[in-house]
């Protein structure tokens, strides 16, 4: 082990963790929003809605991530789309973590007990109330867990946006690590800054969670 | 698009499908068991092992998993542990993946109202017998989702083996484009073999699903 | 671009309700689009000297070809490719990609040539065009320092020997190791640097690679790794990779002129002795391959 080495990567792949983190929100506020909209296709009683749901979770969770990238960034522009690459990377984690997230949402729609819902109808509350007050926060409440997860690991599989151009951390490892030929030192620093960026985001599922629970 | 080279290509192709889903199940079956095992260590109401089981599942989920691979396969040696490329692989994949698993579990057991674990004690119920017959069907409902995304990012994390020479898809990919240069090939075939590989373990994550719910519905 | 037929492919395989073959159809048409005919183009070399830049890519993972320092693009191909833009009279930059997407991006335009170095082979021929030699590429074998039992090309018979996957070096020590008296354990890698890891870590005794590449990787981890002299096998080459085609032949080809006339205006001679201690005359015209 070099210590130097370390020390002298540090700066750089601090740098890089700055694009990895930003990338990473932006994707993970997008895959949110689709996991929703597509949950909510998938449990929707219309067929050709929860139709498009399945394909949509079955393309983007079936296909590699990898895949996904090279598709919208090297074989859209065949047909005429050119896409930046900043917005391929973003759209193409958004996309994929929606599917990924839209199953969490499914699977803890289906743990609320149904009788819930039918008690707090035949009260007569309102449809959009009972999402608001009864289903969704005890949906949150179970499903809270594995999206941490998630969002962990949509953070690491941002790592794959280099191959559109974009240098983010592990990228940077790597270059420094052909450079150097001290690859170890390099990776784990690299690992060092993920673990610094995933323990936030779990602290901030840990909090969630126990407001969630608290409430 | 040259559509022979898939057939030169063919049996390496096939071989190395088989070895990512060995890799697959091999890392699955034991990252679940070892994710279970932790759950329930989290559970125990002793704090330096909940400390010590927090702090396991922070460290494997928040680094990434070629780091691991890599302090296994490269730096394993210097501390006495050699290992050939798939024990490794595999070893790898389930450490990874019982990080991942632990956290489900202990959703799924979060997911139990108290209130069925209460009735069912005072009816008398043993304790392992509420696991059995209220907790975990209960959890299992509100968790094969979360648990078939995570097997599926487990059956995509394989192709990071390729890097240690696990003669994995990935890698007989790699060697299909390093040989040929045939990108556009090497791409289509990444993508529908990993997709059908997804699909089969999407498809019985459903089947199990409908099974877990059957009491569900049935009771309605 | 995709034809109505596979269009239709792909509604009626969407309305069976199958997502597998809807999956499969959709990867027919993409098929169908990547071989598409493309609509004639505009001459590459005039396009790149209109805009008045170069724009090349390569993975700078590949010491001392192409890496970073500081965060600073450095190298022989950018020694080079700087020397060519100053003939060709245009401004280049360059692109840092991971191998997977460069022949694509290549394909897809996204930049105008590739300045990674490659051995030319029959199978690569087909897809793509080459310069002429931009370095040599002749096998060389790199062992642990404290190895005393390697001495010789020779020595590896009977051991373990890492190489990277589909070069010509790898095609070369397997000619090498049937000549030897006991059978060497060729293990083949995906990625170099993870074949040096390997080396380090005493999971092979030998790594094979290009002399200039293992000359360099020895040189820096002097306390690690040694060179094996001498190199062996027949003399291989180095060169870049443009698209196929009538629009980017002329590109290909004035990239080749300039480095021909590098070579004679001793430029060449000037960047191989910064790089590799010592000038070597190249070949002057695309090598025939070897594999």
């Amino acid at each position: 082990m070099k210590l130097q080495v370390t020390l002298d990567a540090f700066p750089y792949l601090l740098e890089a963790a700055g694009t990895t983190l930003w990338i990473s929100l932006l994707g993970i506020a997008l895959g949110q929003v689709i996991g929703a909209a597509v949950c909510l296709c998938r449990v929707s009683p219309l067929r050709p809605l929860a139709r498009f749901g399945a394909v949509y979770v079955s393309f983007f969770r079936g296909v590699p991530l990898l895949v996904q990238l090279l598709l919208v960034y090297y074989f859209l522009p065949y047909v005429g789309i050119d896409v930046p690459p900043l917005v391929a990377a973003i759209g193409s984690l958004g996309l994929a973590s929606g599917a990924y997230v839209c199953e969490i949402f499914r699977g803890a729609l289906t743990a609320v007990p149904k009788g819930q819902a039918e008690a707090a109808q035949s009260l007569g509350f309102p449809p959009a109330a009972i999402w608001r007050r009864i289903l969704l926060p005890q949906m949150l409440r179970i499903s809270l867990p594995a999206l941490v997860n998630e969002l962990i690991l949509l953070l690491k599989a941002s790592s794959l946006i280099s191959v559109v151009g974009v240098t983010e951390l592990t990228r940077s490892s790597h270059t420094f690590a052909a450079s150097t030929y001290h690859p170890l030192e390099i990776y784990l620093t690299a690992a060092f800054i993920y673990l610094l960026m995933n323990l936030c985001l779990a602290a901030a599922g840990a909090m969630a969670e126990r407001r969630l629970a608290a409430g | 698009m040259d559509f022979a080279l898939y057939l030169r290509y063919g049996p390496a192709l096939a071989s190395g499908f088989a070895v990512t889903l060995l890799c697959w199940f091999g890392g699955a079956a034991l990252g679940l068991a070892l994710g279970f095992v932790v759950a329930l260590l989290q559970r125990l109401s002793f704090a330096p092992l909940r400390w010590l089981t927090r702090t396991y599942i922070e460290v494997v989920r928040g680094t990434p998993f070629l780091v691991q691979l890599f302090v296994l396969y490269d730096g394993g040696p210097s501390f006495g542990l050699r290992l050939d490329a798939t024990s490794s692989g595999i070893l790898a994949l389930g450490i990874y993946g019982s990080a991942y698993f632990a956290e489900i579990f202990r959703a799924g057991f979060n997911a139990v109202p108290p209130g069925q674990v209460e009735a069912a004690a005072s009816l008398g119920m043993a304790p392992f017998t509420i696991l059995r017959r209220i907790r975990l069907p209960v959890m299992l409902v509100a968790i094969v989702p979360a648990l078939t995304n995570m097997l599926i990012i487990l059956s995509k994390e394989t192709v990071v083996l390729s890097i240690i020479t696990v003669p994995e898809l990935m890698y007989q990919m790699q060697t299909m484009a390093a040989e040929t240069f045939a990108a556009f090939e090497t791409i289509l075939a990444m993508a529908i073999l990993y997709w059908i590989m997804v699909e089969l373990v999407a498809r019985a994550g459903r089947v199990v699903e409908r099974r877990v719910t059957a009491f569900m519905t049935g009771a309605a | 671009m995709v034809d109505g037929a596979l269009i239709d492919k792909l509604k009626r395989a969407a309305s069976r309700r199958s997502v597998l073959t809807a999956g499969l159809a959709g990867a027919a048409a993409l098929t169908g689009l990547a071989g598409a005919s493309r609509p004639a183009r505009a001459d590459t070399l005039a396009e790149v000297k209109k805009r008045g830049e170069l724009v090349c890519a390569t993975e700078m993972e590949f010491a001392p070809f192409d890496f970073l320092v500081n965060k600073v693009y450095t190298g022989v191909d950018r020694d080079l490719i700087d020397e060519v833009g100053k003939d060709l009279g245009v401004k280049v930059s360059y692109l840092d990609l991971p191998w997977t997407s460069v022949l694509p991006g290549l394909e897809a335009r996204k930049f105008d040539f590739v300045i990674a170095p490659v051995t030319i082979t029959a199978e690569r021929l087909k897809r793509y065009s080459f310069t002429v030699p931009i370095a040599e590429a002749t096998v060389a074998l790199m062992k642990r320092k404290n190895d005393s039992s390697i001495t010789k090309p020779e020595d590896i018979a009977g051991k373990t020997v890492g190489a990277q996957k589909g070069t010509a070096q790898l095609a070369q020590l397997q000619e090498f190791a049937k000549t030897l008296p006991k059978p060497v354990n060729v293990k083949e890698y995906v990625d170099n640097n993870q074949a040096y890891a390997d080396l380090a870590a005493g999971r092979t005794d030998a790594a094979v690679g290009s002399y200039p590449n293992l000359a360099y990787a020895a040189a820096q981890r002097a306390d690690a790794f040694a060179m094996v002299m001498p190199p062996f096998g027949k003399p291989t080459y180095f060169s870049w990779v443009g698209r196929l085609g009538d629009e980017d032949r002329s590109l290909t080809d004035a990239i080749s002129a300039s480095l021909v006339k590098m070579q004679d205006d001793g430029r060449m001679a000037a960047i191989q002795k910064k790089w590799f201690g010592a000038a070597s005359p190249l070949p002057k015209t695309v090598p025939a391959p070897q594999v």
